[in-house]
């Protein structure tokens, strides 16, 4: 058998493996498009001895945030992972932070300022949806496992019993 | 022998050598040239302590460093009156520091200007500036001649009105039901009639705009009231050049604006702590029965039983008159409603 022939064989009987490796390139590669149309979204964020309100915040990927950033007790700041944002507000005036969500994903917004025995506790999370990278990992795993079941089902009795009894194919 | 000899050397050797090494250390670090001192001060929360120290003494002329650390949360930290030091924001594990050379004798008040406990405004600390002369000089008893004057009048500075003075025009609360319009008044002022007493800032210092209102009511009986509220507005708030304004304003946020509320609504964070809710300047119902010389009065002096802490350590005469005079922007500046 020529090379050729020996993969075309390889292939008609492992082609489960095939479909499923080329559906899971697809689904981590598949460019989504954007579902929501970008929104202004103003958020009035209360930042107090050791807590901010509201400590999670969702949002769609490129929508414009504006923060209305208020403290009630001490000076607080913010500081945004992942966007380097960071700021700092007095009790009584307010602050306005103003950025475009441009990355999706979970990220958590922490007091940059020392302001107390539990300061390095007070965080929030900003939800920036779709979460594409976590939905991409679900499919991606569902694919793998659909494939893996799917061989298993399709080559019964060949590659599955010689890799559990350890006997050679030939 | 030869080595006991040695131990007892190199004893000795750190018994002398140890001090006069710092002592030698301390010399060179302390420039003797400048015989500048440094005080640290503590700075925490007024339930732990306030300024540690909270009373200096130095002498007139006398260079002094002022460094200021916190321990807890962020201070501001101001010294006045009249020195227009701000030196911001003092975070736990900074420091903030200042070289000072008082020129005059007197007292001075360095305060936290950044709302840090419920007891905020209790944190204060003086500078006692001595006359090298004469070093047991008393401070001279202190004279304000317009809370001299309102005393004289009668007026009761802790009443939350003036309206109720005799001879005051009641107010028709329905008049004020929209907010003025300073830019418009500013136009109609040139066509109007304006009476020599409404044209006089003295006179506006101690009047209410509702006693203008009725001195212009009867000088222009056929412009509309709103019309004439918008004049009023405008006369009260000309007063004060835009510069001032803008320190005012400063001065408003940091120092006012976590009770009475950046805007002026008496809704600041803080608001609910205090005795007393605090005075809504944006309420210009309220503030049309107010006088300026009057809240010139509670600002220096504080209110009684109300949580108003005192300013009159903290600003001179002029500075508190730019902040009455932000008091009337936050009453009658346009806003969106």
């Amino acid at each position: 058998m020529s090379r050729v022939q020996k993969s075309f064989a390889w292939m008609r009987q492992h082609w489960v493996i095939l479909i499923g490796i080329i559906l899971a390139i697809g689904v981590m590669t598949f460019p989504i498009p954007q579902i929501t149309d970008p929104q202004t979204r103003t958020i009035t964020l209360d930042a107090r001895q050791f807590e901010f309100a509201p400590h999670r915040i969702h949002i769609n990927k490129g929508d414009r945030v504006i923060i209305q950033f208020t403290a009630s007790d001490v000076v607080h700041g913010f500081y945004l992972d992942g966007y380097g944002i960071q700021e700092r507000v007095e009790p009584g005036i307010t602050k306005q932070i103003e950025f475009v969500a441009e990355h999706t994903g979970k990220f958590r917004y922490r007091c940059s300022v020392s302001c107390g025995s539990l300061h390095p506790f007070m965080i929030g999370e900003l939800v920036v949806g779709p979460n594409e990278p976590f939905w991409r990992a679900i499919a991606f795993v569902i694919v793998s496992v659909i494939t893996l079941i799917a061989y298993q089902f399709f080559s019964k009795g060949t590659s599955y019993e010689h890799a559990t009894l350890g006997t050679s194919p030939a | 022998m030869k080595r006991e000899l040695l131990a007892i050397g190199i004893v000795i050797l750190i018994l002398i050598g140890l001090p006069v090494g710092v002592f030698i250390y301390n010399r060179q670090h302390t420039n003797p040239d400048s015989p500048e001192r440094l005080i640290t001060i503590q700075a925490a929360v007024p339930e732990a302590g306030g300024f540690q120290p909270s009373a200096i003494k130095v002498t007139a002329g006398e260079t002094v460093t002022l460094r200021f650390t916190s321990v807890d949360v962020t201070h501001g930290i101001a010294i006045g009156p009249g020195l227009g030091i701000d030196l911001g924001h003092v975070d736990p594990g900074h420091v903030q520091e200042v070289s000072l050379t008082f020129e005059k004798a007197g007292t001075y008040t360095f305060y936290c200007n950044t709302w840090c406990s419920p007891d905020h405004w209790r944190m204060r600390g003086t500078v006692d500036v001595i006359d090298p002369a004469n070093p047991d000089a008393a401070p001279s008893p202190y004279h304000d001649p317009i809370i001299e004057q309102l005393v004289e009048e009668g007026v009761n500075i802790d009443a939350n009105t003036t309206m109720d003075m005799p001879d005051h025009p009641q107010p028709d609360v329905l008049r004020f039901d929209q907010p003025a319009s300073i830019e418009q008044g500013h136009i109609l002022a040139a066509s109007l009639v304006i009476p020599t007493e409404l044209a006089d800032t003295e006179w506006r210092l101690t009047h209410t705009p509702i006693e203008g209102l009725a001195l212009l009511e009867n000088n222009n009986p056929s412009i509309s009231m709103s019309d004439l509220i918008n004049v009023i507005a405008y006369m009260w708030t000309s007063d004060t050049p835009p510069e001032d304004i803008q320190w005012a304003e400063e001065y408003y946020n940091k120092n006012c604006a976590a009770c009475h509320g950046q805007t002026g609504e008496g809704n600041g964070p803080a608001a609910d702590q205090t005795a007393q809710s605090p005075v809504a300047f944006a309420d210009f119902t309220y503030m049309f029965g107010m006088r300026s010389d009057v809240l010139y009065a509670k600002i220096r002096r504080g209110g009684m039983g109300t949580d108003m802490p005192n300013f009159g350590t903290l600003l001179t005469p002029e500075e508190t008159l730019r902040l009455v005079g932000y008091l009337w922007q936050l009453a009658f500046k346009d806003r969106p409603n």
